[in-house]
């Protein structure tokens, strides 16, 4: 037999007995749909969750600290370039963006024509520039040019505005503020158009020139000419505050620096330069807690959103079980009562299948006939649940979180509302082939008893 | 060797401690071609031993062979396929299935063989046309009067030419009218494709369709022999029937027959 005509004949007796067909399909229905609705709403949680969560950090994103130490420490593991390397070289790590704050080597910046914009101390770091946006950080203007040398640096956000002008007597400074106009106030100049210079100074002899306001000739300074190539966005850089105020070079150059410094100021013991801090970026969240476990395991402090997500996870994880607990038995009772159905048409077609089976029809294709009745029932119901759950999805979405109380569960801080329930299009399809295969499995005890009628049944006249 | 071979077929039904022989012992040779009617007062065996032919009874003892192949020893599944290519039913209430009209009820042997929807159309019409139904192409059984089913219920039976046919009082629901018109046609179809026919009836008048009659009481063969009387009662008049007959010997010219009987 054709497997078209199978389809046919299985068809053709669903739509002998409509109402019924439906009723069973409105059964399966409301089961995917509520399972359908169920899980979205734990994805929806989900989801809300790693916002909440991604509000204080990147998931993906483990710190290390080159100055915390551990308890039973008597001093933090400094972060040296050799264990930098061991890291680098981990199962599922995909990034690393190493801090080196130049914070005792006092470099001051000038900027503008003659050095007419001046800031005693500049924060200067060291870093990967090519992690730069992986690890969180926006640019608002300009972009990271794919060869970083070492005459470039990338400023913060308000660096600008941290200068001051030394051709003015008064208001010779300023800061970021709404205008009257509404719009923001502009530092005094853009740092993407003047050149910028870095000064490594004699820290004595600068800190002297600098209380009498000799601002020329402060310091006996190695001078390193510079370009800016972009501004950060502090707003948008995942809560790394040197988004601010920081000035970012390459690690070489920020080498450079330290060592030019050592040399100025003679300083003979110099140890490596510190790296405060360590971000390593791992390829999933799921494998955090385990580079984590051997990072520590080299003696570090580590910082990371893993232990905050999993007990929050574990929550959710037995939230979820039993909404879909319930939304399974719905669907349970749904493939009961295809069963039911299917059993109840086998009673009324006891005699059509005994007379199919004497006129030749094999087994194998009458099985098949009540397989794919079952079948299609389960696919058109979780079609018609799938079309339900969207509809009740969106109600959900768009009345729900206020209509429950629920807005400071789904709300950002920055006032984005996140969706309650959703539907990603794997749900969709599991959806369908789930439905579809618990209608074939309350199908296969039906089609096994229609398999069992006797031929005999259709001649014995009743 | 004959075409159906009947070996000491034995039927016993348990009714608890009871036991109540069907059939006891028939043997029995059947030629190809050959119509033959099994005839018998009521509850003498004859359905038992014409589902035991068709393989949809299991035997107690004993062995029936159709064109060669041992029915008795064969499973479900075999005796499924043996039936597919191998036979045609038909029934005393006529088994048509109420949703599908005529066409597609007697395409439905052809259907399971796995036959193209329309080849197998063509060839229901064709037989339906045969059988004097070309009115009634897409009526429904429920539209049909008893005569008009069963003239369908045979034009399913031998769409795919199956070389036996079986027949259990195919006129039980009919009036001896019509059951002249039903019996003339499958008698008469029969014959042009050479098929053999095994007909039950308690009725005499329909055993002398028959090339032979055997008779069966108590589950016995007590007598079996050539039919005598072959020629059947002269009609009165020229019946509708009578002219669908008459097409079907001169099928090649096309005639148009009307069929009011019923
Ligand atoms: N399934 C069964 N269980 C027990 N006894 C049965 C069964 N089928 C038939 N019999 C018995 O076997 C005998 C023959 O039955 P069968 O149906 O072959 O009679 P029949 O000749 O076809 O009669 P009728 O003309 O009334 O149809 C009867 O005595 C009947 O009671
Ligand atoms: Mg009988």
């Amino acid at each position: 037999m054709r497997i078209i005509d199978i389809i046919g004949m299985s068809f053709k007796s669903l739509w002998r007995r409509k109402v019924r067909t439906l009723l069973t399909v409105l059964g399966v229905v409301i089961g995917s749909c509520a399972i359908v609705v169920m899980i979205s709403l734990g994805l929806g949680m989900d989801n809300a969750m790693k916002y909440y969560l991604k509000q204080f950090g990147d998931l993906n994103v483990i710190t290390v600290y080159g100055n915390v130490w551990m308890e039973g420490q008597s001093e933090p593991t400094k972060i040296t370039q050799e264990n930098i390397e061991i890291i680098k070289n981990m199962n599922n790590v995909t990034g690393l963006f190493p801090k080196m704050a130049l914070n005792d080597q006092m470099i001051s910046v000038c900027a503008g024509r003659g050095n007419r914009y001046r800031r005693m101390y500049g924060e200067v770091y060291g870093i990967y520039p090519e992690y730069l946006e992986k690890f969180g950080y926006k640019l608002k203007e300009g972009e990271i040019p794919e060869n970083f040398n070492s005459n470039y640096v990338i400023f913060g956000e308000q660096t600008a505005y941290n200068f001051f002008d030394t051709k003015k007597k008064r208001n010779n400074t300023t800061y970021p503020h709404e205008l009257p106009d509404g719009t923001m106030s502009e530092p005094f100049f853009n740092p993407m158009e003047e050149q910028i210079m870095l000064y490594v100074n004699n820290q004595n002899k600068y800190v002297e020139d600098y209380m009498w306001g000799h601002y020329e000739s402060a310091g006996k300074s190695n001078e390193y000419k510079m370009t800016c190539v972009g501004i950060l966005d502090a707003q948008n850089s995942g809560g790394n505050w040197e988004a601010f105020d920081g000035i970012f070079v390459s690690m070489d150059f920020a080498n450079e620096l330290f060592n030019s410094y050592n040399k100025v100021n003679k300083i003979k013991d110099a140890k490596e330069p510190e790296i405060s801090e360590l971000k390593i970026y791992v390829d999933n969240i799921d494998n955090v807690a385990k580079v984590q476990e051997q990072v520590e395991a080299l003696g570090y402090y580590c910082d990371s959103m893993e232990s905050a997500r999993q007990s929050m996870q574990g929550q959710l994880a037995s939230l979820e079980a039993m909404l879909g607990g319930l939304a399974a038995i719905s669907l349970f009772v749904a493939a009961i009562g295809i069963t039911n159905t299917m059993i109840m048409s086998i009673y009324e077609r006891t005699r059509e299948i005994g007379v199919m089976k004497v006129l030749g029809c094999k087994i194998k294709n009458i099985r098949e006939m009540f397989l794919i009745e079952a079948a299609c029932i389960g696919f058109t119901g979780g079609m018609a649940g799938v079309i339900l759950s969207y509809i009740i999805s969106f109600i959900f979405n768009k009345f729900g979180s206020s209509m429950l109380g629920l807005d400071y569960m789904y709300q950002l801080n920055d006032g984005t509302v996140l969706p309650i329930s959703l539907i990603p299009f794997w749900l969709v399809l599991v959806a369908l082939v789930f439905s579809t295969l618990v209608g074939v499995l309350s199908g296969f005890y039906p089609a096994n008893r229609a398999v069992k009628i006797s031929a005999l049944e259709a001649i014995k006249n009743e | 060797m004959s075409f159906i071979e009947v070996d000491k077929l034995r039927k016993v039904y348990r009714l608890g401690n009871e036991k109540v022989v069907a059939l006891d012992s028939i043997s029995l040779n059947i030629e190809k071609g050959e119509i033959c009617c099994i005839l018998g007062t009521s509850g003498s065996g004859k359905s038992t031993f014409l589902n035991m032919l068709a393989g949809l009874e299991k035997a107690t003892k004993g062995s029936v062979r159709i064109a060669g192949k041992n029915i008795t020893a064969m499973t479900e599944k075999q005796l499924a396929e043996f039936r597919q290519s191998n036979t045609g039913f038909i029934f005393q209430s006529y088994n048509l299935l109420p949703s599908m009209d005529a066409v597609e009820n007697v395409a439905m042997p052809l259907m399971f063989k796995g036959v193209k929807p329309a080849e197998r159309n063509r060839k229901a019409e064709k037989m339906l046309k045969a059988v004097g139904l070309s009115e009634r192409m897409h009526h429904r059984p429920t539209q049909m009067s008893g005569g008009q089913q069963q003239r369908v219920g045979i034009a399913r039976a031998l769409i795919s030419k199956p070389p036996v046919v079986f027949a259990d009082e195919p006129t039980g629901n009919l009036d001896t009218k019509t059951t002249a018109e039903v019996m003339e046609i499958v008698v008469k179809m029969c014959r042009k494709h050479n098929l053999t026919l095994i007909l039950v009836t308690h009725d005499n008048d329909i055993a002398k369709y028959a090339d032979r009659i055997v008779h069966i009481v108590d589950g016995k063969i007590e007598s079996d022999y050539p039919n005598v009387s072959i020629v059947p009662p002269e009609p009165k008049e020229l019946t509708d029937t009578e002219k669908i007959l008459k097409s079907l010997d001169n099928s090649d010219k096309e005639k148009e027959n009307k069929d009011e009987t019923e």
